[in-house]
Parts: C-alpha cells; structure tokens; sequence
C-alpha cells in the first residue's frame, strides 16, 4: 500500500449472486483530494462504491478494502460510516416522508443513538451544526420545513449531500450527483462539491457525465467491465484521447 | 332517530372499531416497512391480547380444553380491568420480542414466501395453542363495571345521539390517547424519526451510521404491544374465540395498511377510521353488506390509488 492512500481497494473481487461484478479492482484515494472514478453504464462504478460503504450486496469474496489504515471490508454499513465514509447514493435516497429538517437532523442522530444501545465504538468527530449545514445550502434553510419528496431534483440533491455533509464524516462519496440535472443545476452542484473539498473533505466522485467530472477532479480511475483500465491525473486522462473514446466515449 | 343523530352514532361507532384497527395497523405497518418483514401472526398477537384480557381480568368458567379436562374448571387472576389494561400491553411487548428474536430475524433475508409460510405457520400454532388449552369455545365480551373508579358500565347521554353505551365511548377516549401517545413516539423522538426513515429506506437509515437493526426487537415489540392491546380493546366489546386472531385482526389490519398506505403511521391511523367508520355505517343500516362493502373499498383503493391515503410507495415495490 502507498504511503499516502486514505481509502484503499487491494484487488477488490464483488459479486451480485453468482454474476462477477469486480474484478481485482485496486485503486486509491488519497486524502484531501478528489477522485473520479468513470465509465459505462454497468461498468461497476456503484458496486464500487457499495463495497467500499459495506453495503449489500454487492458480497466481496476477495481483496482488502481499507479506510486510514484499517481493514473495514467485512464491517457493517454502519461502523463503516461511523468511521467517517459517507456516500451519497444514485438518486439521491432522501427520505421523501420526512422534512428537510428532519432528514438533516437524522444524520446526526448516529452519534447520539450509538450511546443509547450500548455501542463502543466512537464514532467520526467533527460534524457540522445544523446551522452550518443551512449556511452552505440557502435553498434548503428556505425550505425547512417542507416535506423533501416535495423538492426539485436539484435541491434533493443539494440534500442528500448535506446530510453526507452533516454526518461529519471524512470522505464522500458520490454517486452520478448530476444525474438528470439541468445545466446550471448541474453548476451549483459542482460549485458545492468544490466548497466542501476547499473545507478539507476527500472526495470520491463517480459520474457518467466524465467531461463535467475531470473539470473539478485532481486523479480519475476508468472502470470497464468491472476492471480498471486507467489511473491516473484528470490532466493525463484529458489528453488520452484513445482511453476516453473507447471507455468513456467523449 | 334523526338523521343527525343516526350519523352521530355510525361516526361514534366507527372510531370505536376504527381505533382497533388503527392500533393493529400501526403495528403491522412499522413492522413491515421498518423490517420489510410481513407478519402473518400479526393477528395471533390481537388473540394473545383479547385472551390474556380474559384471564387476567375475570375468572373464566372452562368446557373443554386441556385444562377442563385435567381438572380446572376456572381459570385466571380476576385482578380487575385496570390490571389487565397494564398489563397485557407488557405481554404483547415480550412475546413480540420473543418472536422477533427466535421467528423473524432469521428470516429478514429471505423470500417473502418463506416469511408468509413461518408467520402464517405461527399463527396457526398459537390459535391451535389456545383451542387446545382453554378451549374452543366462545367466551363473552369483557366490558369493565368500572376503572378507577369512575363507572364504566350502562348508558351515558350524549348530545344530539341521546344515550349511548358508556363503555363504547371510554374505549375511543382510551384508544384515542393510546393512539396519541405512539404517534408522538413516532413523530417527535429520534426513535421514531428514524423508524420512520427507516419503513422507507432501512439501508439508506445504515449509510447514516445508525444501527437501525438493533432497534427491530424493540419496533417489533412496539407493533405487538399495540396489537395485543387491541385485542383487550376488542375483547371489551366482542366475543372472544380462537378465531378472531385471523378474523377479526389480521384481515382487517392488512386492509387498514392498504388503504392507509404501507410504512405510513398517519396512514394507518387514517385508514382504520375510515375502514371503521364505513364498517360501522352499514352495520347500522344494511349489516350484512358491511363487509362486502369493506372489501370493495379496499379493491377500489387498490385500482385508482394502490400508494394508499398516505402512502407514497406502491405495495410490493
């Protein structure tokens, strides 16, 4: 492992059932930085980043994934976001039932709730305040009250990202945030997942959209069929051109 | 009788069976969206409720059954009504943990077949269970002469209904509070908050970093509290017999959830009264349509609104 890896895949092997998702997938993520991970449609970038959250399936039969250090591949979803990993899923899941309030309010909730079941572990430091999580969101703090299925796609996934945000964790993962977004909705996203990485936060962004992905990304790893067919530099990956047609077909 | 007055009394009624729904209702419906576990033993809880009612409140006289035949013709506590209002709560919450602990979790990952064949299995054990221990036959409904010491028993006059049985109108009042009293759990704690979230998206709730799975014996046990105090509700006023688990409990908190919508407790709440109060309605005036006319509503939900009242997630998705 590379000295300066703060979230680690080592030859990942992922399975939905008896289907072969991943395939020895090792890549890195190093702190304070923001990783893109492209490619197809079904190429394996939500398998991912669903093995990495410990989220299942996908079932990780073999390889190591490790977050500061620490092996966390067969934690719980739970502990693994406890540990400071916190992902924002395709299409945003926010809880439609709840209000804006109440959705941001229930990430905060782990820390309290661990202490009310008995749990030992000691869970990520450095959560926001509410207050905090609205002053980087306007748009939310105007709508605090409304139910959040009634939210536009762009302010649900403003949410979804500032309940990551909320949680207090260390790294964030995206998932496809500008997924059936308008363009200039789009540009707010991006204007916030830049605000969040200047505030220190690592960050892993998956998207099919790859042009508006290596706009903001230091390093992008390309995934095809579950294998990992480039590493390196966004600026390396603007100039291949033969690597961008063929996997990413810009 | 005016009509006014007539449509007072289907309205009183209707909450009346209504707040047994809902309770049942709720329960279930926490149950499955929380777990996404479907509980056909949801109404063997309401017979638990209605017969540990019996015992702890009255001495029931036997004729058959187990016990009859070795011997004991009388069985239970005689503690009074209030005991058995505090108590069987507490025995729903421990068979419902019990239940959760040893029946469904080890069934969470698995088909929803294999869910319905266990619940519907367990359900059969303990209807069987109760036949065969106390007895197959019908026992009369439970109705208190007093609790705490106010009476219980005999008419009241209401305006514009004129007299109504007292009984009928405390066990809204009851109902209703107990009601009230989940519904702030689930609407103004952090528990609820996050049964709530979790009924639409329990994995979402564990990305979250909370460990929602250790909150399933306690929601479990939460929804079986609330169905075996609903069969000490329905035992007050209707027959009590090994077959109101399935007739009386499980039908009916299933149409209560589909009209109310799944995983919603509001919805619950909504769709027991409205079931209730259209049950009550044709009670009153055409009784033997009553539940025909239940079903047809329920279908007719199912065909223009299949998310419920409430609901924003279609059943089974």
């Amino acid at each position: 492992m590379s000295a300066d890896a703060f979230l680690e895949l080592d030859g990942v092997d992922a399975y939905y059932g008896q289907s072969h998702i991943l395939w020895d997938v090792s890549m890195e993520v190093r702190e304070g930085e923001i990783c893109a991970l492209l490619g197809r449609n079904g190429a394996g970038k939500t398998t991912t980043l669903r093995s990495i959250a410990g989220a299942r399936p996908p079932d990780v039969r073999s390889g190591t994934v490790r977050f500061k250090g620490d092996d966390i591949t067969d934690e719980s979803t739970e502990n693994i976001s406890a540990r400071g990993v916190s992902l924002v899923p395709e299409e945003r899941r926010i809880f439609p039932n709840l209000t804006v309030e109440e959705n941001i309010h229930l990430s905060g909730v782990s820390r309290n709730w661990s202490n009310r079941v008995g749990r030992a572990l000691s869970f990520a430091e450095g959560g926001l305040s509410n207050e905090e999580v609205y002053a980087q969101f306007p748009r939310l703090d105007d709508r605090r009250t409304q139910q959040a299925g009634t939210l536009s796609g762009g302010e649900q996934q403003m949410l979804a990202i500032a309940r990551a945000l909320k949680q207090g964790g260390d790294i964030m993962m995206l998932d496809e945030p500008y997924e059936g977004l308008a363009p200039q909705i789009i540009q707010s996203v991006e204007d916030a997942i830049r605000r969040i990485s200047e505030n220190g936060m690592t960050i892993l962004l998956v998207e099919q959209n790859a042009v508006a992905a290596m706009k903001i990304a230091d390093r992008a790893y390309v995934l095809d069929q579950g294998e990992v067919v480039f590493d390196g530099t966004a600026e390396a990956l603007r100039e291949d051109e033969a690597t961008r047609e063929k996997y990413l077909g810009v | 009788m005016s009509l006014l007055s007539q449509a007072v009394t289907i309205l009183l009624n209707g909450l009346q069976q209504g707040a047994v729904f809902a309770l049942l209702g709720i329960g279930l419906t926490i149950i499955l969206g929380t777990m996404e576990f479907l509980n056909l033993a949801h109404g063997a809880l309401y017979l638990i409720g209605a017969y540990a009612g019996l015992l702890v409140f009255k001495e029931a006289a036997l004729t058959n059954g187990l016990l009859y035949n070795s011997g004991i013709q009388q069985v239970g506590l005689g503690a009074g009504f209030l005991a058995a209002l505090v108590l069987v709560p507490i025995i729903g919450f421990v068979v419902g943990a019990l239940m959760e602990r040893f029946v469904a979790e080890p069934f969470y990952d698995r088909a929803e077949t294999d869910q319905l064949l266990v619940t519907f299995g367990l359900a059969l054990i303990i209807e069987e269970l109760v036949k065969q221990v106390i007895g197959g036959n019908t026992f009369q409904s439970i109705p208190p002469e007093t609790l705490l010491g106010v009476q219980a028993s005999g008419p009241i006059g209401l305006p514009i209904v004129g007299s109504f049985p007292r009984w009928r109108l405390y066990i809204v009042l009851i109902a209703g509070v107990v009601i009230l009293a989940t519904y702030f759990v689930i609407e103004r704690t952090d528990f609820g908050l996050v049964v709530q979230a979790g009924t639409r998206d329990s994995e979402m709730v564990r990305l979250l970093g909370i460990p929602i799975d250790r909150s399933y014996t306690l929601v479990f046990a939460m929804g079986a509290a609330l169905a075996a105090f609903a069969g000490l509700i329905g035992a007050s006023f209707q027959t009590i017999s090994p077959q109101i688990g399935m007739e009386r409990a499980l039908v009916p908190a299933f149409l209560t959830i589909v009209v109310g919508g799944a995983g919603s407790v509001v919805g619950a709440i909504a769709g027991g009264m409205v079931l209730g109060v259209v049950v009550a309605a044709f009670q009153q005036t055409y009784s033997q349509w009553a539940f025909i006319v239940m079903y047809l509503l329920v279908a007719l939900v199912l065909v223009f609104r299949p998310q419920g009242i409430f609901g924003s997630v279609e059943v089974g998705e």
